[in-house]
């Protein structure tokens, strides 16, 4: 199967670990060139790297926080100007600080969203003149089964993440004309650092409501990301494709 | 505010403006006159207007802050004398006449939204947009070369 993705420039965000890590390894072994951007963890960045060009792929590391609008400006005129494209967005960077209403900090509330819908725009906003000059292109953003189903304590993220999925349904109106689709896709519990903590808390609890009985896996979620990136979804803009193993939030 | 560009220097910069216009628009270059009105005789869209911008900024190496023909337009005049929700006012429609001097001055009526605007800009309103970006980048140069001499801080002033 040729899912088209080879040669193609991808930007990743948050790609040194977790989701944004198995999308750059899963893009990147198709032949793509991926510029994956990271905030802080400069070992988990370098070591993904080196692993992949050891394995003889095209992989490169910007760091830029995606709440810094310049900074992403810049991160991403670097990758145009070395590639002459970018063909590929995944906006994955996310954070959680969950916690009930009234006990949020302030800055638990501004930084998740900050990041977790700022730095969509931040970077989209960057990366979509480049598509529409080319009338060409796939924007896929992570989302998360928060942001359509209530959660205790995530009244932030699934804030965040509710935004997310309008921002993707606005933007594939906007870009459809240019021949560029806007997708998004929606997690349930997966297994990487951000779920570790209620992995830990309720773990069987929380496999009792998912309808495959497990947590998923971050290549679940690269999965679905790479069929969104693919040709096989050149006529699919707009949508928010669930990958949760049948989720049900209380 | 009278527009101090003159006809050679948008002479200079329009078979580039016309190539890149046309380049967005995906027509033929032949197409985009100079003074051809971008919506009504090119089929313009909002969108292709942020095309048109980004891709003039690759061609001539400038930056062209987005909204950047409006504020010319209406230069040293407050904001509450330029429009009133969202509807140009009399003085603010002198200084887009002004400032659109490519356009035919009748074409201005009142009353006139400010999101209306961009359906008068023709190729020469953007030839003007870069001449003046090309300055600016042209200033910024100068002013850090004077710095250097001087050893002075280069500052924005």
């Amino acid at each position: 199967m040729d899912s088209g993705l080879a040669g193609k420039a991808v930007i990743v965000t948050g790609g040194s670990r977790g989701i944004g890590r198995a999308v750059v390894e899963l893009f990147s072994a198709e032949g793509a060139d991926v510029t994956f951007l990271f905030r802080e963890n400069t070992a988990a960045a370098a070591e993904g790297v080196a692993a992949g060009r050891a394995a003889g792929r095209q992989i490169t590391a910007e760091q830029v926080d995606v709440r810094d609008p310049q900074g992403c400006a810049a991160a991403v005129e670097r990758v145009a100007d070395r590639c002459g494209r970018i063909d590929v967005l995944v906006n994955n960077a996310g954070m959680v600080r969950d916690n009930l209403l009234g006990l949020l900090e302030d800055d638990d509330v501004q930084a998740v969203l900050d990041t977790n819908i700022g730095g969509v725009f931040n970077v989209t906003r960057a990366v979509a003149p480049h598509m529409i000059a080319r009338r060409a292109g796939k924007i896929i953003n992570v989302s998360s089964v928060a942001g359509e189903k209530g959660g205790r304590g995530q009244t932030n993220y699934a804030a965040s993440k509710g935004a997310v999925n309008a921002f993707t349904r606005a933007l594939a109106v906007e870009l459809a004309p240019r021949r560029i689709t806007v997708n998004a896709v929606a997690p349930g519990v997966i297994e990487t650092d951000m779920s570790q903590a209620i992995r830990d808390r309720a773990a069987e609890e929380v496999k009792s409501r998912i309808l495959l009985r497990r947590f998923g896996t971050p290549i679940d979620v690269a999965y679905a990301i790479w069929f969104l990136a693919s040709r096989y979804a050149d006529y699919i803009t707009g949508e928010v494709l669930h990958v949760d193993g049948g989720f049900k939030m209380e | 505010m009278p527009v101090d560009i003159t006809k050679d220097e948008i002479m200079a910069v329009y078979p580039k403006v016309a190539q890149t216009i046309a380049d967005a628009l995906g027509c033929d270059v032949e197409q985009v006159a100079l003074n051809v009105p971008l919506v009504e005789g090119l089929d313009a869209e909002s969108i292709d207007f942020l095309d048109i911008v980004f891709r003039l900024e690759r061609a001539f190496k400038v930056k062209i802050p987005r909204g950047q023909i409006v504020e010319d337009a209406r230069g040293d005049l407050p904001e509450a004398e330029f429009e009133q929700k969202g509807y140009l006012t009399e003085v603010g429609l002198q200084r887009l006449r002004d400032y659109l001097s490519e356009v035919q001055a009748d074409r201005f009526r009142s009353p006139m939204k400010v999101a209306d605007i961009p359906k008068f800009f023709t190729p020469e309103t953007f030839c003007k947009v870069v001449v003046r970006a090309m300055r600016a980048v042209q200033g910024d140069d100068s002013r850090g070369r004077a710095s250097e001499g001087t050893g002075a801080p280069n500052t924005d002033g």
